[in-house]
This record gives structure tokens, sequence and C-alpha cells, in this order.
């Protein structure tokens, strides 16, 4: 089999020993790599009840079957861990230089375990893994960080994937930073990394990956790129990139406002949409190996931040730190994002955490006695500023705010667990589910927590046909979305030249069997999705979940929307559960979710 | 009567707002109205038989009308029209 490697590196950091692990041919038929190749040594090689930050957690950074072969959208990787945040699943993914040159280096992945007794940082090529010392970098944030490893190796090519200070101080929603503004951001990966003294991952490699047929995959490549130019959707996308779907979710009323209070903003148009973004715009730029230019570099040209410059803000931070805190002010927002990156925290979490402290400070469950003097409420940039600051540094009230918005409820009680927007720990994404009931039986049913990436059911509720406040068909079109992604995630490319161009199943399984001679059908992927899931859902099955966590908050289920489209929606317990129950059934689940002897079978699990 | 549109695609217009002489028209008269008298973007959305173009959906108040009454959709005076182009993720 072509493109895969066939081993990873694993590194013992206590013992300071690394040894090539094989990974057999039967587990990349069977589970693709990325995602799937994740949940597999993940369940089989981390005891049960592990501290997610004790030296025994494992840390996996995975590549797919495509990395590396010049398959559009393929320069991603996933990290894999138990997370500190939901203390289960965790696979939180990123773009970045490191993927390909972990493949050129001669591994499918990397396996991390023990802790190193100081801080350090791996050096990866062809020839060998170092442990070096990173006393000097410690305490950086991951910019200067990322900087002076490129400087030291005097080579701006290598990857370079890197925690901030949040990850050292272990921050529960910390995250691991490449090429600069590039996370992998959800569920405290970062802090796993942190746990590790492990500063920082340098992989410089210098084989080409071998393919089964290169001719193909650039015909391919050729092939989609000219329906890209002719598609409405992906010169869209290229021009505006992730902002524009700001637009969509506020006249589809699920864009979260006030702390997921409202589903519409108007003040948000023509600020932080994508008319606002675009004014800022500096130039498109591209992922490594995908010719769907959607990242946009933007730069403010006037007043306080005048001079910042990002690759960014994304649709999740202007929904999250924008319409969900009440700021439309667009430079405050990439200030925001900026300073997120360099400490090392996911957006989407930290937002969250800041907006719900606006709504305690709103109701007076929380005084600036509390907090330093430091009155943060709605509207108030230069509060959520500040909040972002010492929650990464872990400053006084920051340290709380470091735990995550599920023990800043339990601190702050008085039922405010009731709009904590989370579910088993990670933060809300930023799409308003009472406005599209499909979201959340999504998130409430995602192993790894509250998740915009395993299904994007606006894509279908908003976008799409299914009548976005009723049940029916919601768990059969969740499970369709989940699968599917489950697929692009495993092999690991990026889902949106699948969705823009569009690039079907049919397509991917084109491009698998031109990078690794394998024939693979849409429905042998979808089998394959499946035994994924459902052995992710073993995974925390295992580690103590239950049906009672598959839920969502009080305000989702029971507060009705007041605004926009969805005026009066909210999902309902009844409803909720009714969607469970038939998700559960689709995948072959009994009744508390737990997989079948007749599923598990099937999945040759 | 008045409609407000918005266009979301390469093309952008925001809450433009269009009057036409029309009396409780379907979405199938209005668009035929838009595409017949006014200025915009409505070849890029829609073809001749008023049909949309692949990537591209209609919202009417927010709703897609897949899932009320295509285009014998009721429009009203006041009611606010999106064509956009499919989108995900962020």
């Amino acid at each position: 089999m072509k493109g895969i490697c066939g081993k990873l590196l694993e590194i013992d950091l206590t013992s300071g020993k690394t040894k090539t692990l094989p990974v057999k041919k039967e587990l990349y038929e069977k589970y693709l790599g990325g995602r799937g190749l994740g949940i597999r040594l993940l369940y089989d090689m981390l005891p049960p009840k592990t501290d997610p930050l004790s030296p025994e957690n494992l840390l996996f950074f995975l590549t797919g079957p495509l990395t590396g072969t010049y398959v559009t959208g393929s320069s991603k990787f996933v990290v894999v861990t138990k997370s500190p945040l939901t203390q289960g699943w965790c696979d939180s993914y990123s773009s970045g230089r490191i993927s390909v040159e972990v493949k050129k280096a001669g591994y499918d992945g990397l396996v991390i375990r023990g802790r190193s007794n100081h801080p350090c940082y791996l050096r990866i090529d062809n020839k060998g893994v170092e442990i070096r010392d990173a006393r000097l970098l410690w305490g950086k944030d991951s910019f200067e960080t990322e900087r002076m490893l490129k400087e030291m190796e005097k080579d701006s090519t290598v990857g370079v994937s890197s925690i901030g200070p949040a990850g050292e101080k272990l921050v529960k929603f910390a995250c691991i930073n490449s090429d600069l503004y590039r996370q992998a951001g959800r569920g405290g990966v970062g802090a796993v990394m942190g746990s590790k003294n492990l500063k920082a991952i340098v992989v410089k490699g210098d084989k080409s990956v071998e393919t089964f047929d290169r001719k193909a995959i650039v015909d391919l490549n050729r092939q989609n790129y000219q329906l890209a130019l002719k598609s409405p959707v992906a010169q869209a996308r290229m021009k505006y990139g992730t902002p524009l779907t700001l637009n969509v979710t506020h006249v589809g009323g699920i864009l979260p406002t006030m702390n997921f209070r409202f589903g519409t903003w108007e003040k948000a148009l023509e600020k932080i949409d994508s008319i606002g973004v675009y004014k800022s715009l500096k130039r498109h730029k591209a992922c490594l190996s995908c010719f769907i230019h959607c990242s946009l570099v933007t730069e403010v040209s006037e007043g306080k931040y005048k001079g910042i410059s990002l690759e960014g803000p994304e649709y999740e931070t202007l929904g999250i730190f924008g319409s969900n805190q009440l700021i439309d002010c667009l430079p405050v927002i990439m200030q925001a994002n900026i300073l997120c990156d360099k400490l090392g925290i996911d957006t989407i979490s930290a937002g969250n955490i800041i907006a719900f402290v606006m709504e305690c400070f709103e109701k007076e469950l929380i005084s600036s006695k509390q907090t330093e003097g430091l009155e943060i409420r709605f509207g108030d940039a230069d509060a959520s500023l500040a909040a972002v600051e010492r929650m990464a540094m872990r400053q006084g009230f920051g340290d709380l705010l470091a735990e995550g918005v599920k023990a800043v409820a339990n601190y702050v009680g008085n039922d405010s667990e009731r709009f904590a927007m989370h579910v088993k720990g990670l933060e809300f994404p930023a799409y308003e589910p009472r406005g599209a009931f499909g979201s959340g039986l999504s998130y409430a049913v995602s192993p790894r927590g509250a998740c915009h990436r395993r299904a994007w059911p606006p894509a279908k509720e908003i976008l799409g046909g299914y009548p976005p406040y009723t049940i029916e068909g919601k768990a059969a079109m969740i499970k369709e979305l989940y699968d599917e992604n489950c697929v692009l995630h495993s092999l690991l490319v990026c889902d949106m030249p699948a969705k823009f161009v569009p690039m079907s199943l049919d397509v991917y399984s084109q491009y698998l069997h031109a990078a690794s001679g394998e024939s693979v059908s849409k429905e042998d992927f979808l089998k394959i999705a499946e035994r994924i899931e459902t052995l992710i859902r073993m995974f925390n099955n295992r580690e103590g979940f239950t049906r009672k966590d598959d839920t969502l908050p009080y305000r989702t289920l029971n507060e009705p929307l007041p605004d926009g489209p969805a005026k009066g929606q909210f999902i309902g317990e009844e409803n909720l559960n009714k969607m469970i129950d038939e998700y559960y059934a689709l995948r072959g689940w009994d009744a508390s979710g737990i997989p079948t002897e007749e599923t598990l079978k099937r999945h040759q699990l | 009567m008045t409609i407000i549109t918005n266009v979301f695609g390469t093309e952008f217009a925001l809450k433009r707002p269009i009057t036409l002489d029309l009396e409780s028209p379907t979405l199938r008269e209005v668009l035929a109205a838009l595409q017949r008298h006014h200025e915009g973007p409505w070849r890029r959305i829609l073809k001749e038989d008023l049909s949309l173009r692949e990537g591209c959906v209609v919202l009417v108040n927010g709703r897609n009308i897949a899932s009320l009454e295509k285009y014998e959709t009721q429009i009203h005076d006041g009611d606010e029209i999106t064509f956009t182009v499919l989108v995900a993720g962020g």
C-alpha cells in the first residue's frame, strides 16, 4: 500500500527512549488513518481512567493516507488524546506543514508518552529524533517559539507545532499552534502537551511520499480545480472565506448572540461579517497543497489596533467573540484572535467562557470583588481582552476561567449551569441549536463534546430542505453527516474542497486509489466510518460516559429563542430523547448508548 | 409591495429594498419580476426557467423555500428574500 509509511515514531519523554511502532496494513484497511487509526490506537494503548494530565496519557499526532501526496486539502493532521476538559475522547484537527514533514521523515505519525523532567522539544528528521532542552523557549508565546525554532534550524520550511504559555500552565482548553495561525484548538490538547513538559515539535523530512499513480492525482486535482473555478460556491468561499457563514447564520437565526440568548444580531452586519472582514483584507492564502485559498490575511488600517495582522478571523471567532459577547468592533476581535493564538488557547472555548461571565455579571451572580476589580460585561471590549490574558496565564480569577465553563458554573452556582453552554464540558461552537434541531442532536451525541466538525447540520436545515424545528429524520441526517465527515477526517483531508467544489466520497475513492493503489468504494468508506464511530463510543463508555452525558444545556432545551426565524423555538427534553433513541438505534447501540453484541460483530470489533 | 433582498455570493448585497408591482405574489412571480424588470445578479442565481443554479439557495425570512412551499411560497410586503450560495463551517 503506497501513501503510508507503515509506522509511527514513539517517544517516551520519561525515559528519553524512542522507537518505531510498526502499524499493520490491516489497520489502515479497517480504519484508514487520522481519526480512525487514532481511536484504534488510543483504545488499545491507553489504560482506562488515565488522568489526562498525567505522564501516562498518550498524545498522538497522526496523518492520513493522503497526507503528503499533493491531494488537494491534504496537509492536515489530527491530535488524538484523552481530553483534560471533558475526560473523554479528543480528536483535534489542524492544517500545518508538520503533517507533510512527518510523512517525509518516514512516519505516519508520532505517539508521545511520559513526561520530561524539564521543558523540552522534539527535533525529528529522517535520521532520527532528538529530545532537546527547551528551557529558553519555555514561557514564550507560540509565535515567538516558532520564529526562534525556525531561526535555529536556519530553515523556514520546517514543520513546527508548539504550545504557548497557556499549554505550559495546563489551561484546560489550551491549543497546539502550527504555522502561526493554525490550531489544533479543541479539547485541551495543548494542556496534554504542556503536562509532558513538551514545548514544541520540529520536523524536517527529506523523502518524497511514494504514491501509486502520481499522474492520476495531478489529473484529479486539475479536474477538480476546473470545477472550483466554475463553482459559485467555491468562488464565494475563495473570495470571502468563512466570514460569509456569519451572514447566513444571522439570516437563518442561528447566530449565537449574548451568550446564546438570541439568534440574530443586526449590529454584526457590515462590521464583523463577510463585508466587514473583507474591508480589512490584505491577501488570500491557501494551506499547503490546496487550491481553495479560503484563508484571509487581514490587517487593521487605523485606530487603536492599527497594524495588527493575522490569518483570520474565522467565522467561529467572529461569532463567539463578536455577537456572542455583543462586540461589533472587528479590530477587537482580531486582537482577541491574535492573543488566543499567541498565548495558545482555543478561541471557541475562551469566547464562550467570557460570554458566560458577562451574563453572570449582568445577573449579579459575580461581582468585580471576585475578579480583581475587572468588570466583564457584554460589549466591553477591553474587559474581554483582559479576560483572555488572565485565563491564558491563570492569573487571579483567570485561574478558575482556565478550567472551562462547566467549572466556572459550578463555582458560581445559583443555577448558572442553565446558561453554561457546553456539552460534556466542551463549549458550544457558533451555531444556535434552537434554530436547527439537528445541530442540537449533533452537539449532544458528539463524543468529544459540542462539536461543529463532526457534522454541519445547517447545510441541511438552513441551506437544505430539512425543516429546522422538527425532529423527524434528524437522527438519520446526523448519522449521514457524521459518517461522511468521519471518512474525510480519517483520510485527513480538509472538509472545504469536499463541500465547495464539491468533491464526493466517490472522488476521494479515486484519490485514495491514485495515492495508495487500494480500491475502497464509497460504501466501504461508510462501513469503515460506522466502525470508527462505534469504537469511539466504546472508548467513552469505558471512560465512564453514559447516555446522561448526551444532553444539552437547559437554555437550549427549555428557553424559547426570542428572535429571528426560529422565534419561540426550543428543543425540549422529550424531542432530544426521541432523536437520541433513533440515533442510537441507527448506530446499533442499545437504549443506553452501548453498542450491542451484534453491532460489535458486524464491525469486527 | 416592497421586499428586502440579500445576495450572498461573489457578488454581495445586503438589505436592498425592491419595490414590486405585485399583489400577494408567490415566490415564482417575485423571481420572474426580478429577472425581467430589476437590475441585479439574478442571471447568476436563476436559470431562464427560474430554477436555481447549482449551489444557490433561496431563503424567505430565513427559511429555505425547500422546507416551505417552494416556488409557491407566498410573499408578503416586507419579506426578506436571501439568495445565497452554499456555505459550510468556519
